[in-house]
């Protein structure tokens, strides 16, 4: 009798859970980002509002550090365990799209009620775009400016910010000051992909791209960099620094300009005890054309994906919850459409805006499936000219050829 | 049949057991890998085709188009100085170290224990140290040499191309030293007094005493510390990025960092399986001088 009881109760059980599992049939979504490795970020926050809202969706997130994400992704891909949805730094996407590892998103776009293509930024809708097809959407964005030490400027004289690249150099020789340790101007030429942020700009100002790099404009403007460091106006170690330990001399006092992006306004709030602003990148010549580097991520479903319907609705969701970003996360939206809500701190405020017109003029690194070469030889090219091994118009060439073999 | 099992138990057989065993550990762990290393570099790899085994053969042009690379020749001749920098430096301080702290005086020992910190840091803990050490213009480093009158304007040890080789030798040379000292402590450890006593009553010197009794006996001890620094020299990877990250210019690029670069930063793994391929040899050659210096060793 007992026994029956229980088989009664087990039938009963099974039964229970055979009938509820198709009614539950849940779609698993993995979804893979840099955060929440070490602090809560854009990408695990809104995967797991994603999850909780979504009885149908089960999302599995997981973080992964930086500098591991493109490897791990690689290998998950070649051996079949890909995720759904991946969040990659904007010069890395090229690789994937074009090689049809992600998939294509462009039909689905035109008819969403939630993303539209036109909302965005053309710099970052750029970098998720190959063959002219979506295969992403950003996810958010940076650029790179000027910032200026106002209480330097003014004691030098100089009441404007500088406006084109000789300006920079010309204002760098006046508010250098040897005696108290005063640098004119700092920025970042260092052997990495933060050098090619720093001067691919120069370049495309000077009317070349990434598979044009030996323009005259550029070999003048590297030139004049290497003047700038030659003369003492910057310290030579801007080849060895990053752009974050590069601005830290500025906080200090140490540098009166130094050229950097948004995400050091809020140390600088913190850390800069005088009066400084921010202007946009200057340009070659005197209202010549503007450019500046493109930061940020994106968001991408993998081809390999077996619920891309689930898949797009999370982007969806990401995307309606760009408003967001900026102030609980401090990124900047990758769209026009969503203005920056005051912070109440004039600095950052004033610093924000002009980051966000410089956006209209930033441009990625590439698209391009072997963007990391491309971006070697350009640094190679700049570095051996700022050390005078070689001159900038030959080292520019050199760039140039091996681009070349690269791009085809 | 039963003879055979009885060999498994306690004959040749056991032996045998006992080397294959340690034979397919080597295979599993040490020579696949290696296999599939040169297989690589033979082939052209795809970042898509990694996890395949089969890939469309490349001859020798991975290897031609390694050579080829503008920095090729820039990163030959700074392995070369890295590793005969390092290795000269790590050796002849941790040799003079070993010996001063071999004498006898109250706390040797202590101190001589307190060296290992160095050894015992992650690399990319002291390249971070070093790098602050190493800065232009507020670093540590310049302020001493000014300070002592040695350099009249700062050196930009990691900036400047000729100095930046010498930024990560320097730190590496302070990363190997206490290494090197413990190994050649405990050579000179095993040396018995009483050669030193006998000479000194024949009246010999202390620099006859070295040169006679210290050098040739340490022979063997000197032969594994310079095979391990070799080996431990062309390792070396944390220094690179946390000092230089091989700039400016590739001028402190090393094959090793140069092989890292080319697999995972700009994912031609093809081409850094080739420059690995390269240190290999390089190494089984100048394993191979050490293992025929040492065979006619006479052990004391």
């Amino acid at each position: 009798m007992k026994l029956s009881t229980f088989g009664l109760a087990a039938g009963i059980a099974l039964g229970a859970l055979l009938a509820a599992g198709p009614a539950m049939a849940q779609v698993t979504l993995k979804i893979w980002s840099i955060d929440g490795v070490d602090r809560p970020g854009i990408a695990d926050t809104f995967s797991k509002e994603f999850d909780e809202q979504n009885e149908d969706i089960v999302v599995e997130y997981r973080g992964i550090p930086f500098d591991d994400l493109v490897n791990e992704t690689l290998r998950a891909f070649a051996t079949g365990n890909a995720p759904d949805i991946v969040s990659f730094d904007n010069p890395d996407f090229a690789m994937f799209s074009s090689r049809g590892a992600m998939l294509d998103i462009t039909d689905r776009i035109a008819n969403s009620q939630v993303i539209k293509a036109e909302n965005y930024f053309p710099g970052p809708l750029n970098s998720v775009t190959w063959d002219g097809k979506y295969f992403g959407i950003p996810k958010y964005t940076d650029t790179i400016g000027v910032f200026y030490n106002k209480d330097l400027f003014a004691k030098a004289g100089i009441t404007e910010p500088p406006k084109t690249w000789e300006q920079v150099a010309e204002y760098a020789e006046k508010l250098t000051d040897p005696a108290n340790n005063v640098y004119g101007v700092t920025f970042s030429a260092r052997a990495g992909e933060e050098g090619t942020f720093q001067f691919l700009p120069l370049i495309q100002m000077s009317g070349g791209d990434y598979s044009n790099v030996n323009t005259e404009g550029a070999v003048a403007a590297l030139e004049l960099w290497k003047k700038i460091i030659d003369n003492g106006w910057a310290s030579k170690d801007v080849l060895s620094l990053g752009q974050w330990d590069s601005t830290g001399t500025f906080n200090s006092g140490n540098a009166a300009m130094a050229i950097s992006g948004p995400w050091e306004v809020d140390r600088m709030v913190e850390d800069a005890k005088f009066d400084w602003g921010v202007a946009l990148l200057p340009t070659l010549t005197d209202g010549g054309t503007r450019s500046s580097a493109l930061g940020g991520f994106d968001w991408g479903i993998m081809s390999t994906t077996k619920h891309p319907d689930e898949a797009f609705r999370a982007l969806e969701y990401f995307a309606s919850q760009d408003n967001r970003i900026f102030e609980e996360f401090g990124s900047i939206p990758p769209r026009s459409d969503i203005p920056l809500p005051e912070t109440g701190i004039a600095l950052k405020d004033a610093a924000l805006k002009v980051f966000q017109e410089q956006l209209q003029y930033a441009q990625p690194r590439g698209p391009h499936p072997e963007w990391q070469k491309i971006s070697k030889a350009i640094y190679d090219a700049m570095q051996k000219a700022l050390t005078g091994q070689m001159p900038a118009k030959d080292a520019l060439d050199e760039a140039q050829a091996t681009i070349k073999g690269i791009v085809g | 049949m039963a003879k055979f099992f009885n060999s498994l138990r306690d004959g040749v057989g056991f032996d045998l057991i006992l080397v294959g065993a340690a034979m397919l550990f080597l295979l599993a762990l040490a020579g696949l890998p290696l296999v599939y290393n040169v297989l690589m570099s033979f082939q052209q790899v795809d970042m898509f085709t990694l996890g395949q085994l089969i890939r469309p053969f490349a001859g020798f042009t991975n290897y031609a188009a390694v050579v080829a690379q503008p920095e090729f020749w820039l990163v030959t001749r700074n392995t070369l100085i890295f590793v005969v920098g390092s290795m000269t430096g790590q050796f002849v301080l941790g040799f003079a170290l070993a010996l001063f702290f071999a004498q006898k005086f109250p706390g040797a020992a202590t101190i001589r224990g307190l060296f290992l910190v160095s050894w015992v840091m992650p690399g990319l803990v002291v390249g971070a140290i070093w790098s602050w050490i190493l800065a232009g213009d507020f670093g540590v480093l310049n302020s001493v040499l000014r300070g002592l009158g040695i350099i009249q304007s700062n050196i930009f040890w990691k900036s400047d191309p000729s100095f930046s080789i010498w930024a990560v030798i320097i730190a590496n040379i302070w990363l190997g030293l206490a290494f090197n000292m413990l190994l050649l402590s405990v050579g000179l450890a095993a040396i018995p007094r009483d050669l030193y006593e006998a000479a000194e009553l024949d009246g010999a010197n202390a620099w006859q005493r070295f040169w006679t009794i210290t050098l040739p006996m340490m022979r063997s001890t000197i032969g594994a510390v310079l095979s391990l620094g070799l080996i431990g020299t062309l390792q070396q990877f944390d220094l690179f990025p946390a000092l230089t990250e091989g700039g400016p210019a590739n001028t402190s690029n090393v094959a090793g960092y140069w092989s890292w670069q080319l697999s995972f930063q700009l994912y031609d793994f093809a081409k850094g399986a080739t420059v690995s391929v390269m240190m290999f040899v390089l190494v089984l050659f100048a394993s191979i001088l050490y293992v025929r210096s040492t065979r006619h060793e006479v052990r004391g």
